[in-house]
């Protein structure tokens, strides 16, 4: 896992390594959000993964051996 | 249609740049946007703002530049800055040249949309009253 401004905040870290149970986004983020709470919760509200190389939302879609947590974009 | 520039800059930015390399001689319109830092959201004072970016932000912009150039059959080109950045100070360009100045108007909205919502940057927002947070959460 690699996270990014926000998530990198609240996980206090910019990356980890760990197992999943399910290898799926759905079992990640509530995986990260039992790991970090509320402010977990609150950055993945409107965020997404970077799954090889692609923006992922979709709780079904498989996970790659490296994840990135993004926080909901705010460039512009 | 044709992606003429797209960069993620730790630098000071010019719409100079971007303008320069979208205009042809075939362009009769030239349409640039400048986003740029204020001093104040939702009703509070703003001081600062610091952008950073994923490290693959940059390929992300040339795919987002690429989509609306393919979309519109125009050149369109993009400049963001990532760093600290104070009151005024410009965030985003991006432009578009075109024959006519609708569809250069037009595109150049579809290319800042698309921009903000498809390009991994982040910013945190420093408030008048000392404290500061993440913008979108």
């Amino acid at each position: 896992m690699r996270y990014f401004a926000a998530a990198a905040e609240v996980a206090g870290r910019e990356e980890e390594t760990f197992a999943v149970d399910s290898a799926t986004v759905g079992a990640l983020q509530d995986d990260l959000v039992a790991r970090y709470g509320s402010g977990m919760t609150r950055v993945l509200r409107n965020g997404s993964f970077l799954v090889d190389g692609v923006v992922v939302r979709d709780r079904a879609r498989p996970l790659g051996r490296q994840v990135d947590v993004l926080p909901p974009f705010a460039g512009g | 249609m044709t992606v003429a520039l797209a960069r993620i800059s730790a630098e000071p930015i010019e719409a100079d740049e971007v303008e320069h390399a979208v205009l042809t001689a075939a362009d009769g319109a030239l349409v640039t946007f400048r986003g740029v830092v204020r001093n104040a959201d939702e009703g509070r004072g703003v001081t600062a703002l610091d952008y950073s970016a994923h490290p693959d932000a940059e390929r992300f912009l040339r795919e987002s530049c690429a989509r609306i150039a393919e979309e519109t059959g125009l050149t369109v080109a993009a400049l963001h800055r990532v760093g600290a950045l104070r009151i005024g100070d410009v965030a985003l360009v991006a432009a578009v040249a075109a024959p006519h100045r609708a569809e250069a108007f037009a595109a150049c909205a579809r290319l800042v949309d698309d921009i903000k919502a498809t390009v991994p940057i982040w910013k945190r927002q420093h408030y008048t009253e000392g404290v500061s947070d993440w913008v979108g959460l």
